[in-house]
């Protein structure tokens, strides 16, 4: 697959912070491309850059052909951008707010008429197109700005966080809809901070922290990077924050990540016997130990172990 | 078939720099998303008409009917036609007419009455013997709307009377001088058989018009005793020199002096009075010549060889029809206003009040409207997918500008007609150079808003922001306060706003009814605040969206 991206020593200073730090990247034509990373990691700011949006403060980056810093307008007709929130018009029709923007790309009234019909069927609101858009519910809304986004059939469409405060039902819908349009050979950006999805559906994951590029891969590479270490499943009731503290000070232990209902991923060196320190560590506070084993790292623990930050922070 | 073919091929939209479709859309698109925000639109449809409701009716609405009694002392026609002319004027209601000024103030303290005119004793027959006459109006000085009005109203029509009653007397002085030199006519062809008769008819018109011209004389010695003394403004001495002229100095130092407001106008009466005064005298010093030389013993010789006497009274009569061409109003003021306040020309307050009102709305207005336009948007993301699309900075400012200039435009012509209805403003110039100005001012008011909301990223930003403009575009607008009576510092702030040419070009069309030519600097000045703001707004908006 040749590389429709192509993105070299990218940096972009607000004043005395950088917030990406000399990136290099490339994205293949025709996948789903992950970006991974926790708040202020810098995926905003790399985003807003390859869509035009913002200035790169150096750095150079070739988008299907044509260059970043040259070629603004006609990077501006090949992509499309899913931007966090709605973005649209809320006193406008689902209909008005696709004509306006088919009329901004200069599309002609027949062409703005049959796409955003087509459209609007894919995202599956064709039957409320005449509905006022301050009332959608917010998978709704985040459908249509979809398809506002892809008015222009783009080459590439970045998604930022398209997901993000849906119920799982529309999470769901969003997601079968991005990889339908991934199979109509529109290569992916996608945003995301749900590991599982970002697991599910892209082919190649970026994780990026403090303006770096710190892993690269499909998820099953990511997912070797642990192999130094292991993750034990831990089940026990609700830990005090000074415990969690002390925990995590043990040697052997070099990650603990808290999920729900007490149960804790600990991620341990090799070959320790950690086991044993474990059982005693909790028997010598009297807490209640159910489960204790194993686990196959997920990519959440690769990036707990690779940021040491919790996803959601 | 090849429509498809260019779609599959990812049809490619250019970037045009302006682009006026892609403006239509924008028109379009603002059109709806205000018609349909009610929260919004009914605020800011509401919001200019408010204003000029609440600030109208507080700083500048003529008082109406007003409570007034009239003290009259005398029967005269003159009384009468006073008393006339007070009840039909709409500020005026006479509620009472008593005969003595005791009797009027305990009315004024009772409040029965807001304002007591008084005309004096005698005033019939003092104006027919040519003395001035003063009506003293006695008003509650606490109202202070009452009370101004009340004097203009007064004075304005106290004058008016006061130039009929001038008219009709010179008319009376010019037909008597006149007829005393026609009665000479016949003189300068025909040869006399009675010289003694010559004699006794050329000293006559020589009184009568050195009578008239006595009349003339007092009433400039009346006028020169009422001259408002000067107003000092600088003393680098401590003895001044008497008063004597407009600017005078003495050896210790120089004392300036100013004239006071009103003594312009007063001695250019004065000079008028000189100048006829001085036609009248050549006259009767002709007919004087004439008479020396028709009582003399050789009187035939004269008469009849060196046409000394012809000369005379030719020369008299040709100064006689000078003075018949004098204008005859405002000559004489037999009648005048004791405590007239100096602003009293007859127009309304509201009038000259209302352009910079209105100025100062559509400021408001204008650039308080445009907080949504880009930094709303900004923070809602739609202004992001726009910058999305192949559109350029020039088309998404000129089409935002547009829509908002129109709307501004549509207010404005809502306040204005709102005003008219509620304040009987009158617009007297011509209504498309008022448009004019209007567009281009609107454009610099929404331009100023939308350079501030594409300079900051929230609406509470903006809001903060406008506030820095707007603070000193109420203060010194000359809405509520005189720019003139002003601190020097401040002045200069007033000349940097757009806001004082626009109510200075508004005055000028609506009050004073200028043409184009004569407002042309305030409007010019605006001219070059829309190409240096529109401009900055075109050049300051970026797409950036850091």
């Amino acid at each position: 697959m040749k590389n429709i991206i192509e993105i070299t020593n990218l940096s972009k200073i607000f004043g005395k912070f950088t917030a990406v730090d000399k990136i290099n990247l490339t994205v293949r034509e025709g996948e789903i491309f992950g970006f991974l990373g926790p708040n202020g990691a810098g995926k905003t700011t790399t985003i807003s850059m390859l869509t035009t949006l913002i200035h790169p403060t150096s750095g150079t980056v070739n988008i299907s052909g044509y260059d970043l810093l040259n070629d603004g307008v006609d990077i501006r007709n090949i992509i499309g951008v899913v931007p966090q929130t709605f973005a649209l018009f809320p006193e406008l029709t689902a209909q008005e707010n696709l004509n306006y923007i088919g009329k901004l790309y200069g599309m002609s009234s027949s062409k703005i008429k049959e796409r955003s019909k087509q459209l609007l069927k894919q995202v599956s609101l064709y039957t409320y197109k005449d509905r006022i858009t301050g009332v959608f519910s917010g998978g709704m809304k985040q459908r249509l700005s979809l398809a506002a986004s892809i008015m222009s059939s783009p080459k590439i469409l970045f998604m930022d966080e398209p997901t993000t405060g849906l119920d799982p039902q529309s999470r769901i819908a969003m997601r079968e809809i991005t990889q339908k349009l991934n199979k109509q050979g529109i290569t992916i950006i996608y945003t995301t901070h749900d590991m599982d999805e970002a697991e599910k559906i892209c082919d190649r994951i970026v994780i990026m922290d403090k303006g770096k590029i710190i892993a690269d891969g499909t998820s099953a590479e990511l997912k070797k990077l642990m192999i130094p270490d292991k993750v034990l499943e831990v089940k026990t009731e609700k830990l005090e924050k000074e415990t969690l503290a002390e925990l995590k000070k043990m040697h052997s232990v070099t990650a603990v990540h808290e999920k729900d209902n007490g149960i804790l991923n600990i991620t341990v060196k090799k070959d320790e016997h950690i086991f044993y320190e474990l059982t005693d560590f909790f028997k010598k506070r009297k807490l209640f130990l159910e489960e204790l084993k194993y686990l196959e790292p997920s990519l959440e623990d690769v990036f707990v172990h690779l940021t040491k930050k919790d996803l959601r922070d | 078939m090849k429509e498809k073919k260019r779609n599959m091929e990812n049809e490619k939209y250019a970037e045009k720099i302006l682009n006026f479709k892609k403006i239509g859309a924008i028109i379009q698109k603002n059109f709806i998303v205000l018609t349909r925000d009610k929260t919004r639109l009914i605020p800011l449809l509401m919001f200019p008409l408010f204003m000029i409701l609440v600030l109208g009716y507080t700083t500048g609405n003529i008082p109406k009917h007003i409570e007034t009694g009239i003290v009259i002392q005398d029967n005269s026609a003159l009384s009468q036609s006073i008393q006339q002319s007070i009840a039909q004027n709409q500020v005026f209601t006479i509620k009472r007419v008593v005969s003595t000024e005791d009797e009027g103030k305990r009315l004024l303290d009772e409040e029965v009455i807001k304002v007591l005119i008084e005309i004096p004793p005698d005033v019939g027959k003092n104006v027919a013997e040519g003395q001035q006459q003063g009506i003293t109006i006695i008003v509650d000085e606490s109202d202070s709307a009452i009370a101004q009005t009340s004097k203009q109203t007064i004075t304005s029509i106290i004058n008016q009377l006061s130039n009929q009653i001038s008219a009709k007397k010179i008319q009376e002085y010019q037909k008597s001088v006149d007829a005393s030199g026609n009665s000479l006519n016949k003189y300068i062809n025909a040869i006399p058989n009675d010289y003694s008769k010559i004699y006794q008819d050329t000293k006559a018109s020589a009184k009568a018009i050195s009578k008239t011209k006595t009349v003339l004389d007092n009433t400039a010695q009346l006028y020169r005793l009422s001259l408002p003394q000067p107003i000092l403004i600088a003393l680098t001495t401590e003895t001044i020199t008497e008063y004597g002229s407009n600017q005078t100095s003495n050896k210790n130092g120089t004392v300036i002096l100013k004239n006071s407001p009103g003594y312009n106008s007063l001695a250019a009466e004065i000079s008028v009075l000189e100048k006829t005064s001085g036609i009248l005298d050549i006259a009767s010093n002709n007919l004087n010549s004439a008479v020396k030389t028709a009582g003399q013993d050789a009187v035939t010789d004269a008469y009849l060889n060196d046409n000394s006497y012809q000369k005379n009274v030719i020369d008299a009569l040709s100064h006689i029809k000078m003075f018949s061409y004098v204008k005859a109003n405002n000559l004489l003021k037999p009648l005048i206003v004791v405590d007239q306040s100096a602003y009293g020309n007859g127009l309304h307050a509201i009038d000259f009040l209302m352009p910079s009102l209105i100025a100062l709305i559509i400021f408001q207005s204008a650039v308080m409207g445009m907080g949504r336009a880009v930094a709303g948007e900004k923070r809602e993301g739609s202004l992001t997918r726009v910058f999305l699309t192949p559109t350029s900075n020039i088309t998404i400012v000129v089409g935002t500008l547009l829509f908002y200039v129109l709307f501004e435009l549509t207010k404005t012509i809502l306040l204005i007609l709102f005003s008219i209805i509620l304040f009987h403003i009158h617009i007297e110039g011509s209504l498309l150079l008022i448009a004019l100005i209007l567009t281009i001012y609107v454009s610099v008011c929404a331009a100023l808003g939308m350079i501030i909301s594409s300079r900051v990223s929230t609406e509470q930003q903006f809001m903060a922001m406008a506030m820095l403009v707007s603070i000193p575009t109420i203060f010194l607008s000359g809405a509520f306060f005189p720019v003139q009576a002003m601190p020097k510092t401040l002045q200069s702030i007033a000349f940097f706003l757009p806001v004082t040419y626009a109510g200075e070009a508004l005055r000028d069309v609506m009050v004073k009814n200028f043409s184009l030519g004569l407002t042309a600097t305030p409007i010019f000045v605006l001219l070059v605040f829309f190409v240096v703001i529109v401009g900055g707004a075109l050049i300051t908006f970026k797409r950036d969206i850091e």
